[in-house]
């Protein structure tokens, strides 16, 4: 099992690393402490058994002593003589053998027995020989008495030396203690403990009592010296090794602990301090450890080249900053730096009066696709170009998006904010844009909202600029557009919810919710086929053109969306929704007219469908760009077996322009058209008529868009008109 | 080269020591005596050979005359006198208690003489040291074996003692008085060559009555030839007591630069005026 890892501070660790030096210390101390008392013990008994063997040779020796005297003594001619004459026993006794220096040292006492064994004379010794002995041959005894060991030699005294001629008998009596201490000196031996293990009064033959003896072990001075000057000398040490031990924590916490926490301290303050210019590691001189001086300062230049590099990487993030702040194009501001700016005004609590400037590039998608993104692009640097020149110093520039671009001016009031809106559309219209390929002129528009700086109008000042702005480049509108009341109902351009409905429809077309209206074959008003009309189920609601149609276009979702709508229509068809005889009318947008991914899905619809009369009504025909492409697809189309309308005729987005110059089979007039048929006006009554009558002429079907009423519906039945349709011949069926 | 024979007779003396006998005899005291005896040719006399004060047959002096005697051919008897010691065998300490006397020396000598007469029939010569043959004078003043026929006393001296003849004469009247009261103390008194003789009155009397005016006497007396070998530089002597000798009957022979013991090379001096003095006999 792996333990965790476990991590200690360097003072942690040191103490215990000297706990566990301490605890070897102890151990082996205690382990020389029991080796000493162990071997004072052993050599306590070796020191007894020494005594021992002390005393027995002492034993002997005094025996072999005691026997040498007493022969001596009885081989000494006067005890002979006393033997033989006893007058002068006493002085034989007590001067003689003394003066003859024929004693024992120990003696206690001494005398002669007759033949019978009776003694020659009583002793006055304070501890007596016997009077008489039993003895017939020479013996040592030991025996215990008076608290005294004795040792007592008789032996007979013979007149020749073959000891044929007995004499009498000799005892000699030693005190054994006194003996043995005169004999030697005892090293290990308590001479004064010395006890016989006899009955009192009871005498033993020497030769049989040689462990008789009985002695207590002298107190060893040496080995107990020696035993206390080895503790002594264990308990100096130990104290000697404590403190070393001190002062090796000392300089451990001197040269180590400290330096080391001084370092961690000086690491974590910077750590949380995050101060970058914060001093180099200090020390009030080098450091001891050469190791942590070499890591003080490897740190400090560490720290030296770190904050290089800091300042280096400070510089490329500012760097950074200002690139991710900055349009890599157009040399603007991004979207991110005006949400960074956005938010630091809404946070501001001083509030300034501020002019928000929304600008879009008019058909700049056209542009693209139509000279390509390489002269999209320089019509947006060029674009960036002139409105920064419209602006003052501190003003910013920000590129929000796309041709998008926007403008905060601080402190300004409305007027001063549309006169800078007009510098910069001067600016555009005298830059030279043809210098890039194109052929014709860039116009912007404008979207103005102005806040006097209180919260709740600043929260709202981006959607009123959008919708300032989505009014402007509304056709026959001011390319310059301030926000105002009236712009309420354009919120759903900006309505999140709409937004995400188109978004939704395009990821998954069963969203879309198709509704056919009838187009009727005039004179009889029969329907010939239907008009496919988009709507979008968002949870409960139901959106329709108006509320998705600006979203796609604002946004650029033609295409998407157009494909979108030619798969709900393909999924009508199949599941029979739509009647196999029943002709469809299809709008296709501007940008998915030239666009080859659109015009190939419709033609596998229109092929897929083989039989199936199928309209393709080309709405928005002024914002195409490309008319060679559009020509193309549009022949294809109608190759494939579809009729090709031109939609909205006589709007802003449908002229007699694009109908010369594209292969269409249908002309649809726009309602605005149609309507002007009824005009009061005699004049633009006549204009229709004639412009019907030429459209006619020229061999196009025509139909009538938005016939309400049954007189309109004569009237364009009477004018010429093949086909119309409207609520006079009722609501779109879904 | 006059030394020569007396070499030679040790040398002798050494080849034949094995034939030296340990005698043991039971004195008239009951107490047995030691004595060696070196059994020799029945053609020379027999000698016995008498140690000085206190000491034994071993005697340096007394043994190597006996081994030059018996190298010789003599029949030789050491005797040592018990000196009421059963069986002595060492020299008597002078600060021992000391309870013989002249008179049972005497009878001691007369039993090895009479011993010795056993041992070989025929003629006897006394030979003593020093006391040895004041002893010997004093057995022979008494009733002597027959077979003893010549006396040669060497080194002869009186019973010595630092006295002046009045004190002297005073102290031997007290010691008399002691003896007849029956006072058996021991005293201590200078007799010979020891400054304190531990002895009861009897013994101090039994010695210190032959002084010198008393052995000249006694020479005077005897009916046997004596011959007294001194050594001129003895200085145990009394002064003017080699002279007082030879004023005697006795043949007085001097062995010029000997000393009391006759020891060094003056040993073999001794023996062989010994010798000389036992041819004929």
């Amino acid at each position: 099992m792996r333990l965790p890892a476990l991590s200690l501070s360097i003072s942690r660790i040191a103490v215990l690393y000297i706990l566990l030096v301490v605890m070897m210390l102890g151990l082996l101390w205690g382990y020389f402490w029991y080796e000493i008392n162990t071997t004072g013990a052993r050599l306590l008994r070796q020191h007894e058994t020494n005594a021992k063997l002390e005393i027995r040779d002492a034993f002997l020796a005094v025996e072999r002593d005691l026997r040498k005297a007493g022969d001596k003594l009885a081989d000494w001619d006067e005890t002979r003589q006393q033997l033989a004459i006893q007058d002068y026993y006493s002085i034989w006794r007590d001067v003689r053998i003394r003066g003859a220096s024929l004693h024992h040292e120990a003696m206690d006492d001494v005398a002669l027995y007759s033949r019978e064994g009776r003694i020659l004379a009583r002793s006055l010794a304070p501890d007596p020989l016997p009077e008489r002995i039993p003895v017939t041959q020479a013996v040592i005894l030991l025996l215990h008495d008076q608290n005294h060991s004795h040792m007592v030699y008789y032996r007979p005294v013979h007149a020749d030396p073959s000891g044929t001629v007995l004499l009498g008998y000799l005892a000699m009596k030693l005190d054994l203690t006194v003996a043995m201490k005169q004999l030697r000196s005892f090293r290990y031996a308590a001479l004064d403990s010395l006890i016989l293990a006899i009955p009192a009064g009871a005498q033993i033959d020497v030769r049989q009592a040689a462990d008789i003896p009985r002695v207590r072990p002298l107190p060893d001075p040496d080995m107990n010296t020696k035993q206390r000057l080895f503790k002594q000398a264990m308990t100096r040490q130990a104290l000697v090794m404590l403190a070393a031990l001190l002062l090796a924590v000392l300089l451990l916490r001197f040269w180590l602990v400290r330096p080391l926490r001084g370092l961690s301290t000086e690491i974590s303050n910077l750590t949380s301090s995050q101060e970058q210019d914060a001093p180099l590691l200090q020390a009030s001189g080098p450091l001891r450890v050469l190791e942590l001086e070499s890591l003080r300062t490897s740190f400090n230049a560490y720290r030296q080249r770190l904050r290089e590099l800091h300042g280096h990487l400070e510089q490329k993030s500012r760097d950074f900053y200002d690139q991710a702040r900055r349009d890599a194009l157009s040399g603007a501001f991004n979207r991110r730096a005006f949400e960074e700016d956005w938010l630091r005004i809404a946070e501001d609590r001083r509030t300034p009066a501020i002019a928000l400037l929304l600008f879009d590039c008019d058909h700049f998608k056209a542009i693209n696709d139509t000279y390509g993104h390489h002269v999209g692009d320089s019509v947006i640097q060029a674009t960036a170009q002139c409105l920064q020149s419209a602006l003052r110093t501190q003003d910013r520039l920000y590129r929000l998006g796309g041709d998008e671009f926007a403008m905060l001016l601080r402190d300004n009031d409305p007027a001063q904010a549309e006169m800078v809106a007009e510098r910069c559309l001067e600016h555009i219209t005298k830059h030279d844009f043809y210098q890039y390929g194109m052929r014709e002129p860039i116009s912007i528009s404008v979207g103005i909202a102005f806040s006097q700086g209180d919260q709740h109008s600043l929260t709202a000042l981006q959607k009123h600029a959008d919708l300032a702005m989505y009014s402007a480049k509304r056709p026959g509108s001011r390319k310059i557009v301030f926000y105002g009341d009236d712009m309420e109902d354009m919120e759903v351009l900006v309505s999140s919810r709409e937004v995400n409905a188109v978004f939704r429809a395009i990821r998954d077309p069963s969203c879309i919710e198709m509704s056919y209206q009838g187009v009727q074959r005039l004179p009889r008003a029969e329907k010939e086929y239907v008009e496919a009309l988009v709507r979008v189920r968002y949870d409960e609601d139901l959106l329709g053109p108006a509320a998705l149609f600006p979203i796609i276009q604002s946004r650029g979702l033609d295409v998407e969306f157009d494909q979108a709508v030619i798969n709900a229509i393909r999924h009508d068809m199949q599941s029979g929704r739509l009647p196999a005889d029943q002709g469809v009318s299809i709008n296709l947008s501007a940008p998915s007219v030239v666009n080859s991914k659109a015009i190939s899905a419709m033609l596998d619809l229109i092929r897929a469908e083989n039989g199936r009369k199928i309209v393709v009504e080309i709405t928005e025909t002024a914002l195409i760009t490309q008319m060679d492409i559009a020509t193309s697809h549009i022949k294809q189309l109608r190759e494939a077996g579809a009729l090709v309308a031109l939609d909205d005729f006589g709007s802003g987005y449908s002229s007699l322009r694009y109908l010369s110059s594209m292969p269409v089979d249908l002309v649809k007039f726009d309602i605005s058209m149609v309507h002007m048929l009824e005009s009061d006006d005699e004049r633009q009554r006549l204009i229709t008529e004639e412009i019907a009558a030429m459209v006619m002429s020229a061999g196009y079907a025509v139909v009538a868009e938005g016939i309400e009423t049954l007189s309109l519906l004569e009237r364009v039945t009477h004018l010429g008109f093949s086909h119309a349709q409207g609520y006079y011949f009722g609501k779109p069926e879904r | 080269m006059n030394k020569l024979p007396g070499a030679i007779a040790l040398f002798l003396a050494c080849i034949v020591s094995a034939q030296a006998e340990k005698i043991e005899l039971v004195m008239p005291n009951k107490l047995m005596a030691r004595a060696e005896f070196h059994q020799g040719s029945r053609e020379k006399p027999a000698v016995l050979l008498l140690h000085g004060f206190l000491q034994t047959h071993e005697f340096p002096t007394i043994f190597q005359l006996m081994e030059s005697l018996r190298g010789a051919g003599f029949t030789v008897l050491a005797p040592t006198l018990s000196l009421n010691v059963p069986a002595r065998r060492q020299s008597l300490a002078c600060e021992a208690i000391h309870t013989h006397s002249i008179e049972g020396n005497s009878r001691e000598i007369d039993a090895w003489v009479k011993w010795l007469g056993r041992k070989q029939p025929g003629g006897i010569a006394l030979v003593g040291h020093s006391i040895g043959s004041l002893q010997l004078l004093a057995y022979l003043g008494g009733n002597p074996d027959p077979a003893v026929r010549k006396l040669i006393a060497v080194s002869i001296i009186e019973s010595q003692s630092p006295l002046t003849q009045k004190q002297r004469s005073r102290l031997v009247a007290d010691l008399l008085t002691r003896v007849r009261q029956g006072d058996g103390s021991p005293l201590v008194q200078p007799v010979s060559f020891c400054k304190k003789l531990h002895a009861p009155p009897a013994t101090l009397l039994s010695y210190l009555e032959w002084t010198p005016d008393r052995v000249l006497k006694r020479i005077e007396h005897l009916n046997l030839p004596v011959t007294f070998v001194m050594g001129s530089r003895d200085d145990r002597l009394g002064r003017g007591w080699i002279e007082k000798l030879g004023q005697t009957r006795a043949r007085l022979r001097v062995v010029e630069g000997a000393n009391h013991f006759m020891d060094g090379e003056h040993e073999f001096d001794l023996h062989d005026l010994v010798q000389q003095e036992l041819q004929g006999l």
